[in-house]
This record gives structure tokens, sequence and C-alpha cells, in this order.
């Protein structure tokens, strides 16, 4: 166990910037990543569907989470790429957050600490 | 050119068999239309309905119904009653047997789309004994079996063809298949009355969209294949002195064809004008819609007449399904009388007005009368037949049940299961207040 400190950032993106996010966090020199499909809601204005003609709201949208795991990078050149890729400027393009993680083990090595990252 | 009786008779038979397997593969067209159209937690149900349908539907059709159709043809036109249950022991009549069971099967099928999400299983097991038992067989009786709308060839005509002097066309059933249920289909939505939710306090209509518009287009599809075996296969190939029907099989093809594009085209312009946005579901429904309209009529009328009819029939889904829903407030989940009733109707009635054989207004009274006449009885019979099965067994599943969702409640399975815990039952589930699931801690 070392010192370094290792953070998590979790990002919620559009789904279809998600290829331009994965590319900006593995030049940002961080790959590894988990991405998982999930509805919320923030500042996007509802979406109205339809079936057979009669209208439906929905206001969770779908979104991407992206959770990175940073320890030997800077964590805010992470977030930069992530809101670089992301961006587009309308309502809806999501958010980071970033937040401390204590432990950490590579499950295959056994490695702990920022190694394990 | 005549072949031998014997050959024509074979390849008569094959065709007929083949036309059995197709009709019945419109029932899992049938099983995919409606459970797209329904929402996931009501997936199992619908497919059980729909599997029951078939099931149930066959043997009461053997124990009864075939029968029971021959009788009725009798009584309605008074020829002799003879044998009608002679088939229980005539292998030879067994072929016909089974064409004449998957279309009282279709029949049945179209019901369970109306009553979707919240009808009492035992209940709907009871109507589709009913529906294939009697309800359509009388209506067979009635016409093709020779009864009451029927001219006969051998024996007095039916009573009400001898009034107007000319037999009712409907060649594969739009009205006699596809009217019967989709009458059956809205009599039984207002039996059973609307889903929780699908109108409101002030009876306005919210919707309940359905959990997969792709398995409702494949079980269209899968429909409109099954239906060449429907409408062509109601054409032997051969008539009774060996000569190929080539013209009546190649207008019977041609026309269902037709209709079925021009239902599915009307449909999606509708659609588009009334939502903006030409909707895959309308179109399909109006695939559909198209060649029920053009059943009845596909060997009677020209191929402006198959795209005209079927052209109305796709029109009318829409418009139709919004009168039952804003005007009688009927939850047909699958819009099974805008589909099969409106459309068998009016592509029926209008025959007489593209008939290759000119117009003739003998014809179009008696096309007038006979609709009047099936659509009467479907819903006297399907009213009295939903009726019963209130009382024996009720309609309705319990609020609670119809929100757990009738997969849960009716049948106790999960159709699309979501995280398993694995392993077997034996090994003991755990939850947090430390009881186990069904064991002395959980109350």
């Amino acid at each position: 166990m070392t010192d370094a400190a290792i953070e998590m950032v979790v990002a919620y993106v559009r789904p279809d910037v998600l290829p331009a996010v994965k590319r900006a966090i593995a030049n940002a020199g961080a790959p590894s990543l988990t991405v998982t499909k999930v509805s919320g809601r923030g500042s996007q204005p509802v979406k109205t569907e339809q079936w057979r003609g009669e209208e439906y709201t929905v206001d969770l949208h779908e979104k991407a989470k992206v959770e990175c795991v940073v320890a030997d990078v800077e964590t805010e050149t992470v977030v930069d790429a992530i809101a670089d890729a992301a961006r587009t400027g309308e309502k809806g393009d999501g958010k980071v957050f970033v937040l401390p993680v204590t432990t950490a083990r590579q499950i295959r090595t056994g490695k702990t600490g920022p190694d394990a990252v | 050119m005549a072949i031998p009786a014997g050959i024509a008779e074979g390849i008569n038979t094959v065709w007929a068999l083949v036309v059995a397997f197709l009709i019945f593969f419109m029932q899992p067209g049938f099983a995919l239309l409606e459970s797209g159209q329904v929402r996931a937690k009501n997936v199992g149900n619908v497919l059980m309905k729909n599997m029951t349908d078939w099931t149930v539907g066959v043997l009461a059709y053997f124990a009864l119904g075939y029968g029971l159709s021959s009788v009725v043809a009798s009584v309605t036109s008074g020829a002799a009653l003879g044998t009608p249950f002679a088939y229980f022991g005539d292998p030879s009549g067994w072929v016909t047997w089974l064409v004449g069971a998957v279309f009282a099967m279709t029949a049945a099928t179209i019901v369970s789309g109306a009553v979707a999400e919240r009808m009492n299983f035992p209940a709907y097991v009871f109507v589709a004994v009913v529906m294939t038992a009697v309800v359509y067989p009388v209506t067979t009786g009635m016409t093709w079996g020779g009864g009451l709308l029927a001219v006969n060839a051998n024996g007095p005509d039916g009573y009400i063809a001898r009034v107007v002097g000319a037999g009712y066309l409907d060649f594969a059933g739009a009205t006699v298949v596809h009217m019967l249920g989709g009458i059956a289909g809205l009599v039984g939505a207002w039996f059973v009355g609307p889903r929780e939710g699908r109108f409101d306090a002030k009876g306005d209509s919210h919707p309940i969209p359905g959990h997969s518009m792709l398995l409702a287009v494949l079980g269209t599809l899968i429909l409109a294949f099954g239906w060449y075996g429907f409408n062509v296969g109601t054409s032997a190939i051969f008539n009774g002195e060996g000569v190929l029907l080539s013209a009546q099989l190649g207008r019977v093809a041609l026309n269902t064809t037709l209709g079925m594009g021009a239902g599915a085209v009307a449909a999606m312009l509708v659609s588009a004008y009334r939502q903006d946005k030409p909707d895959p579901l309308w179109t399909a429904n109006g695939l559909l819609a198209g060649l029920v309209a053009v059943t009845g009529a596909v060997p009677h009328v020209t191929w402006l007449g198959g795209i005209v009819l079927g052209a109305l029939g796709g029109a009318l889904v829409l418009p139709t399904y919004r009168f039952v829903v804003d005007s009688l407030h009927v939850d047909d989940v699958c819009g099974v009388f805008a589909v099969h009733g409106m459309a068998g109707a009016v592509g029926t009635v209008l025959i007489p007005f593209f008939a290759t054989s000119g117009f003739s207004t003998t014809q179009l009274v008696m096309q007038v009368v006979g609709v009047g006449v099936v659509a009467a009885w479907a819903v006297v019979g399907s009213g009295a037949t939903f009726w019963l099965a209130d009382l024996l067994f009720g309609l309705r599943v319990s609020p609670e049940e119809e929100e757990a969702g009738l997969d849960a409640s009716e049948h106790g399975v999960a159709v699309y299961p979501e995280f398993t815990s694995g392993g077997s039952p034996d090994g003991q589930p755990v939850s947090a207040d430390g009881g186990f699931p069904g064991g002395e801690g959980d109350d």
C-alpha cells in the first residue's frame, strides 16, 4: 500500500458520444473503464413519444455511465478529456464526478493500491 | 386439358395439407403480434392464451364443432340432417377436418389480442372452448356449410338465400373467420373492461405502450405468409373434372398480394397524415387489414378491386381504432376490431362493385344481409359466451394481480427473468431481515 491517491471518475454522458469519450480517456493515459447503460434526469427537457398516436412523456433519458479509476494519471486530465469529448453545448450533455477510492486490488495478480489500478 | 381424377384428387389433397400447415403457421404470427403489443409482464399470459386457442380448440372442434356446423347448415336450410358426426369414423374426411380446424383456431385466437393484460385465464380457456365448439361452427354452418345464407347445387338453399335470391360471397372468411373474431374481441374487451390506467376519471385515454414493436411487426409478416394458405389455399388446384384452375389461382394470389400492399400503404399514409410521421405499428395493422378486406373477395373481384378493397381496409384501421377508444371507451389492446372486424365487413359488402361478373344489386343486398347476419351472431354468440364465462369463472383478475402482471399472478413465471440467484432452490435465499422467503421469518 502506498499513500498515492486513488480516485474514481464517474461520468454520465450521451450514449452517442461514448466512442469519443473512450478514445479521449485512452489518450489521457487511463484506458481501463466500465460502462453501464443508465437512465437519468437533469436539465434535459422531457421527451415525448407515442403509441398508436397517443402521446406520453419520458423524463428519464438514456445515458452512458462511465467509471474510470485513476491512480498514476492526473485526475483533472481525465475529467477534462471526458468533458471535452462529451460536450455538444445542448442541455443533457451530462456531468462528471470525482470520488475518493479507499483501496484497490487486482484480482488476478493480487496487487493492491495504485499498482492494482 | 383434364388429368385423371385420381391424380387431380391427389394433388388437391397434398395442396390442402400444405395449406393447413401454412394456416397453422399463423398461430406463431398471432403469438408474436400480440406479445409485442403488451407489456413485458404479460407476455407469458398472451403466449398461454395463444397456445390454448390452438390446443384446447382442436379438441373442442373435433369433439363438437365440426359436426355442429353440419347440424346448423341443415337446420337453417331445411336440408336432411344426415349424419353430421360421421367424421369420427371416416378417415377420408380428416384432411378436410384439419383444414376446417386451422380456420376455426384462427377465428378463436383473434379474441385474445383484444382482452390481453387483464382477463382471468380459466375464463379465457372457457371462451376459447365455446368459440371453437359453438360460435365459429354456427357461423360456418350458416355460410360455407350450406345453411342460412348459402345457395346449394345439391339440396335446398338456405332460408335467407332463398328470399334474397343469391348466395353470400365470402371466399376465405373475411367475415366468417375475421369479422367474427374481431367482433368477439370487441365484445370481450367491453365485458372485461379497460386495463387499469387506460382511461382516466374523465374518460380520456392514456397510452400503455407495448414492449416490443419488433415482435409485433415480425408477427405481422409471419401472419401474412400464412395468409397465402388462408386465401390461395381456399382454392383447389384442379376442379372436379381434373381441369387446372389456373385463372382462379392466379386471381386469388394476385388479389391477396395487392390487397396486402394497398392496405399497408394506405395505413402508412393515414398515420403519417394524423401523426406527422409514418408509424410502423399502424402500417403493420394496415397490412393485415388489407389482407382481411380482400379475404372474402379474392376470386370474385378484379385486381383493381383487390387494390381498392385492401386500401379501404388499411385506411380505416386508425379511424376505427380511435372510434373504439374515444367513442365506445373499449380497451381493444391489439385493435382487433379495427383490423379484423371493420376491414372484413367493408371488404365483403363491397364485393359486387368490383365483381368480375359485373355489378348485381341482388348480390349487394345479399352481401349486406350476410354481413349483418354474421355480425349479429358474432355479437350474440360471443356476448353470451363472455357473460357465461363471467358467471362461471369471473372475467377479471384482481387489481393486485393486474398490477403485478399476469405472468407472475396467473402463471408464476417471468418471461424475461432478471438477476436470478443461480444454484438450486435448495440453497436458502437470504433476505436482510434474517428471514427466508416462505420460511418462518417471512410474514
